[in-house]
């Protein structure tokens, strides 16, 4: 069942790579959301924590709904053209996904934690933070970097959750609560920039430079 | 509880002591001086910054000759260039003081560098930072580490002190700094280097290779003639004193070096007489170079002009001021019976005698030193004369010189101290050479009292038997008795003979101080005997409205700045071209920055797989 679910979760990341436009790429982010709302859910059924059971519901409520809502509500007030403008296309993007995936595969296995679904696990995580930054290097506008930090941030989540069991529940609720804040702020910025430069081309921005 | 920190960070042998006597003896006409100095040339927060400057400085340096332990010199050593960096700037109105800041900043602090490699060389050796420790540690170093050590402690020494080619900064620092300041700058703190290089190679480090001295006194003789053909050149008061200073450093260095190689070749005695000798010249040329700086201080603040060819005529305006300048002028260019000939006699002394006592190639080595020193003095002479005589002699050159008052009481009294202790030190040579000779035999770890030193009042024989004969007091005597008989046989019969007229000047009968001598006329001669070195050139501009009307002519002449032009110059030229090769990784795109911080993550992982 978990490695089902692991595997969902390294799926629609390859679907966020190979996304070439804003609503495919928040598509892509709320189907990781919901893989990460199913894997707490399972860790809180089979060790019967009720803490687990909160966070997994907010996982859905923030991740899932509202968070990928205001990122579409923001991606419609803007308006400019949807594409993400890819600095590595498509196919070779995949590619680089497959190789950083089985990076981590090697490093999980220098960090020593067994052979069972838990290597698994590490691994996947992993590859979600190294793709999450993958996504921010490698797209022009804004908001793949916004995108990318909370895939980023999905990735540590996973990775605290199966290397130590889950942090503290206050801990992890601070955290939503940090990035439902950053989502809001960093909505604002790309809404700003947009207004100011009539784009939100990151890769302009080296213009500002002295 | 302090008084155990003073025993165990403090250090009071007689180098010290001596070091410590040098700071205070400067610092404190200097002090008096400035009452007077800054009164009017800064506002009154500005002046109550100077005072604590120059508190600061003052303590630095002194803690910076007294300290026993690595690591808190470099401390002390570090605050004095930081306050001294800010006694540069602190005539913020100019620019130049911006700029000679920073290329003050800079060289110092690349000298620092040098240091601290060679004090870790050490601290590996004797796992500690102890002056003791260390010399210990010392003599069981191999001697390929003691040679790099060595270099290392000349080069960041060197910087300090200004030895040709790290001369640089001097320059620029020394006359930017209020005058009091430059004089202490100029006196003292680049005699510091001096001890630094006394404690951490002779006494520390021990000499253990002949080419240690032969290098420092090669370099030695380079920065005298570097140093005093600059001087030449110079039209800036300020500036001309500054490489004075330069070349003076080289004086005293000579005296080290010379020490170093008899230390090497086993010769203690003449080692301590050499040592001594650069001891005296230290301080001598604190002495005469911190009156010359305060001199200068007073021409400026009593015209606003350090340019001697805007000067002339201020004997008559300043007549107490011009008789000072004028006795440092005779001391600095070692005229007997004045403290500078005392010292430079000595130099030239310890360098015959080395001839006397080595065989072969060293011989013909100490003859040209020996000789290219005279050659310095000689030269130095010439320098002082352009000096005193463009900027007190003759008329006025401009409206600066011809307003100048003669300065405050405050001021007067810090330059009198100083040329009191001028012909003191003059006078008193032999009882100041047995306290100096003292002073070496600590330093090169000699008991100079079991020596055949004879020394009484008239008669200086370092070695029993030689005949090295000095007593400045007789000399003075002789020169009274020649003046005088000059004076008797003048008044007696060459009176007659004065006919009092106007200058010729073939008829035209309107000569004003535009037809007077210039110091660039002056140095003339030695700009072109010594061409292959300044490469002088000229630049011409002529205006013509017709072909036989010339409506402006303007004429320069400039001397190329060897060091700068082909050794600054192209290092500076690199910096900027590898900052600039840097700069291409940082072109402002997040996407970049953001790829090298994953990069480095990737690498970092990769890295750590092999542990």
């Amino acid at each position: 069942m978990r490695e089902l679910i692991l595997f969902g979760v390294l799926a629609t990341t390859y679907l966020m790579v190979i996304a070439k436009r804003m609503p495919a790429l928040i598509r892509g982010f709320r189907y990781q959301s919901f893989f990460l709302f199913l894997i707490t859910l399972v860790a809180g059924y089979t060790e019967k924590q009720i803490n687990l059971y909160f966070i997994a519901l907010l996982i859905l409520v923030l991740k899932v709904f509202i968070i990928p809502h205001v990122l579409n509500l923001i991606a419609k007030k803007i308006s400019v053209e949807e594409n993400l403008g890819l600095f590595v296309n498509a196919q070779l993007s995949l590619i680089v996904a497959l190789a950083l995936t089985y990076c981590s595969r090697v490093f999980s296995e220098t960090l020593g934690f067994g052979m069972d679904y838990r290597l698994a696990a590490i691994t996947v995580a992993f590859s979600v933070i190294f793709i999450g930054a993958f996504l921010m290097i490698s797209r022009m506008k804004a908001f793949a970097q916004v995108t990318g930090l909370l895939v980023m941030e999905n990735g540590i989540f996973l990775f605290a959750s199966f290397v130590s069991g889950g942090m503290p529940f206050f801990v992890e609720i601070a955290v939503f609560l940090d990035v439902f804040v950053s989502v809001i702020i960093m909505g604002l910025f790309i809404y700003r920039v947009n207004k100011l430069f009539t784009h939100i081309d990151v890769n302009k921005l080296s213009r500002l430079k002295g | 509880m302090m008084s155990t920190f003073l025993k165990q960070f403090l250090i009071f042998d007689p180098l010290s002591l001596f070091f410590l006597f040098v700071i205070f003896i400067i610092s404190l006409p200097s002090a008096v001086y400035s009452f007077g100095y800054l009164k009017g040339e800064y506002t009154p927060a500005k002046i109550t910054l100077a005072w604590f400057l120059l508190f600061a400085f003052v303590l630095s340096m002194a803690l910076v000759v007294t300290v026993s332990n690595v690591f808190i010199f470099l401390v002390f050593w570090e605050i004095m260039s930081l306050v001294s960096y800010f006694l540069v700037v602190f005539d913020t109105r100019h620019e130049k003081s911006i700029q000679a800041g920073m290329i003050y900043i800079v060289m110092t602090h690349i000298g620092t560098a040098f240091l601290i490699a060679a004090f870790l060389v050490m601290y590996k050796y004797a796992n500690s930072f102890d002056f003791f420790a260390i010399k210990n540690a010392c003599q069981a170093m191999p001697l390929q580490t003691k040679n790099i050590v060595f270099l290392l402690l000349l080069i960041g020494f060197g910087t300090k002190a200004g030895i040709v080619p790290l001369h640089i900064w001097l320059p620029y620092a020394h006359p930017q700094a209020p005058s009091h300041i430059s004089s202490v700058m100029s006196g003292v703190m680049i005699k510091t280097a001096i001890y630094g290089i006394i404690r951490f190679v002779i006494v520390m480090l021990g000499v253990n290779s002949s080419w240690w001295g032969i290098l420092i006194l090669v370099l030695a003789v380079i920065s005298c003639l570097v140093g005093v053909i600059y001087a030449l050149m110079e039209h800036d008061i300020k500036r001309l004193l500054a490489y004075h200073s330069v070349e003076n450093i080289g004086i005293i260095l000579l005296g080290v070096g010379l020490a170093m190689f008899f230390i090497r070749m086993n010769m203690p005695y003449l080692a301590v007489f050499s040592l001594m000798a650069g001891l005296y010249h230290l301080i001598n040329h604190a002495i005469f170079k911190g009156l010359l700086f305060l001199c200068a201080g007073s021409v400026y603040k009593a015209t606003g002009t350090r340019d001697i060819e805007k000067l002339g005529g201020l004997i008559k305006k300043m007549p107490q001021t011009s008789a000072y300048f004028l006795l440092g002028a005779m001391a600095i260019s070692a005229l007997p019976p004045l403290n500078g000939f005392v010292s430079e006699w000595l130099t030239l002394q310890a360098f015959f005698l080395g001839a006397f006592n080595v065989t072969g190639g060293a011989k013909l080595f100490f003859g040209i030193c020996a000789s290219l020193l005279a050659l310095t003095s000689g030269l130095a002479a010439a320098c002082f004369v352009k000096a005193f005589g463009i900027t007190f002699l003759g008329q006025p050159r401009s409206h600066y010189a011809k307003d100048a008052k003669e300065v405050t009481l405050s001021m007067k009294a810090g330059m009198f101290f100083l040329s009191v202790l001028i012909i003191i030190f003059g006078l008193a040579a032999v009882k100041i050479m047995k306290l100096l000779a003292k002073v070496a035999g600590g330093a090169i770890g000699l008991d100079t009292g079991a020596m055949s030193f004879s020394i009484n009042n008239f008669i200086l024989s370092p070695q029993a038997g030689k005949d090295i004969y000095l007593s400045t007091p007789l000399l003075l005597l002789m020169l009274i008795l020649l003046g005088a008989a000059g004076f008797c046989i003048y008044m007696l019969f060459g009176r007659k003979r004065v006919v009092i007229y106007r200058t010729w000047d073939c008829g035209y009968y309107k000569l004003d101080s535009r037809n007077e001598y210039t110091a660039t006329a002056f140095s003339k001669p030695f700009r072109i005997a010594f061409s292959f070195f300044l490469m002088p050139y000229r630049r011409t501009q002529k205006i013509r409205e017709s072909f036989y009307h010339i409506k402006s002519f303007t004429y320069e002449t400039h001397t190329t700045l060897v060091f700068k032009k082909y050794i600054y110059d192209p290092a500076i030229a690199l910096v900027f071209r590898l900052a600039g090769s840097m700069k291409r990784i940082q072109p402002g795109s997040i996407h970049l920055y953001l790829g090298y911080i994953f990069i480095t993550l990737l690498l970092l992982i990769i890295f750590m797989r092999q542990f």
